[in-house]
């Protein structure tokens, strides 16, 4: 072959050569273009699945044999509301007067359950933004209507107004739904109508049932056995939201009013529902904060996750909600699944809540079997034992509300899920839920540099007052 | 008025992928530049939108948060890719000059 040939040869090779390296480099740059997004798609398709929950077979929190439904005449509210509790019980008074003695000498002042619970929501107004007159009237009419509907008494009242165990209204033919599942859409999509932004059906579990009840104005013991009308099958859980900016303003009296007005619309839902029921030939009964405990229903019926606060965290809402129940002897439904949300985990990193607590109610520990913020009997009186969670002093909690002269709330302003609802709060909680503690803490962290979650803000009292303009 | 961002961001994007298009027709771009000023451009308009859901819940602070955090890294990669796409504009009007 000639020189000539030769260089021609290599000529032709080399643009080929060079065509075929360029391919392979595409070829490679096309195959990383398209695994990063298909990376990104699975991702994706991972954070959307856990965001609407891990379902359970069981209920998600553990329980030990030292596990005991409560008796509710160890409710806070209830004790705190009843004289001949009190007058039973003195050594929980003075128990609690010892503790505070302790923690605070120069501050002491010795405190009463019963007695300081009387005057609460009525004591002076005070000259700082959210504890005038105007957000005093803001926060009774707020939680009017709850209070008339209940007849006038507390949201811890048993057979009380549209809570009564009377089945008025009861039809004798009883309804045949379609399926089960079909009975709780159909109850699902009456609770939708009512107003509820959330509805769950589960089991009625005796665990979560107060025992025995307790009615307050009556002073006397309730049994499930000789004075509740029905044995219930059910329960059906409710669930309504508080106004975000109004619950931002906490602990301001102006939270009070959203906190009532939530409660008046669970309750109304619930008496709803009730009638619904009896409607279709089913007896049931409206309970607001008595019969059983909201959140352990609540989250049995995958609505929510226990949070550190002591509240059912809800997805796109976290904790500002509130739950009321109807329990019916319906039986022939599809119990929806208890789901985890990846709640417990944020929580151990976050301590929002235990560091916005005013009364240090909350703990700044892990999940454990029991209270761990005291050993005396006198003081525990109202612990839950036997169940691995965040064991708060509901006590402490209820000693602010009175100082306070209005509830306080900051534990549920302050969470990093309570949020409006926004585009990237949704992408935040999609990330949350597939990313690992470390990323939680640093989330947490995300969350107040960004301004999120401040309590006790002159501001939002100011602005909560101007949207007014927005109606 | 979220949705108004969301149909002004959408026009926006579709105007700059359009214009990206073209930029890589007309002068044979990389896959570099193209990527650096997409992701800027993503990235502002991210922030954009980010700037204006913040304000209409009432959070000024997160609104400029995002706008620094999301804003800033989004315009430097911008400015960073339309350098390079200018250069290769450059090179390919002195290409076929000569
Ligand atoms: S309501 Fe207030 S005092 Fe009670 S636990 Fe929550 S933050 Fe603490
Ligand atoms: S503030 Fe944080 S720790 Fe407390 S309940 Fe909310 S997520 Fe959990």
């Amino acid at each position: 072959m000639s020189k000539d040939n030769e260089k021609d040869t290599k000529a032709n090779e080399t643009p080929s050569a060079n065509d075929a390296g360029k391919s392979r480099r595409n070829f490679l740059k096309f195959g990383l273009v398209g695994a990063g997004a298909a990376a990104v798609v699975a991702t994706g398709a991972v954070a959307v699945k856990r965001m609407q929950g891990i379902p359970h077979d069981e209920f998600p929190v553990e329980l030990n044999d030292d596990f005991k439904p409560i008796d509710q005449r160890n409710q806070i509210n209830v004790f705190c509301g009843s004289k001949a509790l009190n007058e039973k019980h003195p050594e929980r008074t003075r128990s609690f007067n010892e503790m505070l003695k302790k923690e605070d000498p120069a501050n002491y002042k010795p405190f009463d359950f019963y007695a300081t619970r009387r005057a609460f929501m009525s004591g002076p107004y005070r000259d700082a933004p959210g504890y005038g007159q105007l957000d005093r009237a803001l926060a009774v009419g707020g939680f009017s209507s709850a209070r008339q509907q209940l007849g006038g008494g507390s949201m811890e009242a048993p057979n009380s107004g549209v809570s009564s165990w009377e089945q008025t209204m009861l039809v004798d033919h009883k309804y045949e739904f379609e399926s089960p599942a079909q009975a709780n859409t159909d109850i699902k999509s009456a609770a939708r109508l009512y107003g509820a932004i959330r509805c769950g059906i589960t089991k009625r579990d005796k665990r979560w049932d107060y025992d025995p009840m307790y009615s307050v104005s009556e002073e006397k013991e309730l049994s499930w056995e000789k004075d509740f009308p029905f044995e219930p099958k059910s329960v059906i859980v409710i669930m309504t939201e508080m106004d975000y900016p109004a619950m931002a303003t906490a602990p301001a009296w102006i939270q009070d009013a959203t906190v009532g007005d939530a409660y008046a619309n669970a309750i109304k839902i619930a008496g709803q529902i009730t009638i619904f029921l009896r409607q279709l030939g089913f007896k049931a009964v409206a309970s607001m904060n008595d019969l059983g405990i909201n959140a352990p229903y609540a989250i049995a019926a995958g609505l929510g996750e226990g949070g550190r606060n002591g509240q059912v965290i809800v997805p796109e809402y976290g904790p500002r909600v509130r739950i009321s129940k109807v329990y019916t002897d319906l039986e022939f439904v599809e119990y929806d699944k208890p789901r985890t949300y990846g709640v417990a985990s944020f929580c151990l990193n976050c301590k929002r809540c235990a560091d916005s607590c005013p009364s240090k109610a909350i703990t700044f520990g892990d999940q454990t079997w029991g209270p761990e913020y005291s050993t005396d009997p006198d003081y525990i009186w109202n612990a839950s034992k036997g169940i691995l969670k965040f064991h708060n002093d509901a006590k402490k909690c209820a000693k602010f509300w009175i100082d306070n002269d209005g509830s306080c709330g900051n534990c549920i302003a302050a969470c990093p899920y309570n949020k409006p609802d926004f585009w990237h709060h949704r992408l935040v909680d999609a990330q949350n839920v597939i990313a690992p503690g470390p990323v939680h803490a640093f989330m947490r962290e995300m969350d107040i540099f960004f301004g999120y979650g401040n309590v006790s803000d002159p501001d939002k009292v100011h602005r909560f007052w101007k949207l007014g303009d927005k109606v | 008025m979220m949705g108004m961002t969301w149909y002004f961001i959408g026009l926006v994007l579709g105007l700059s992928l359009y214009v990206l298009f073209k930029l890589r027709i007309r002068y044979g771009l990389e896959w570099l530049p193209l990527t650096l000023c997409g992701s800027g451009i993503g990235l502002i308009l991210f922030a954009a939108a980010w700037g204006v859901a913040a304000m209409l819940e009432g959070v000024p602070r997160a609104a400029s948060m995002g706008l620094l955090l999301f804003g800033l890294p989004g315009i430097v990669l911008t400015t960073y890719g339309a350098r390079l796409i200018a250069n290769a504009a450059n090179l390919s009007s002195e290409g076929s000059d000569a």
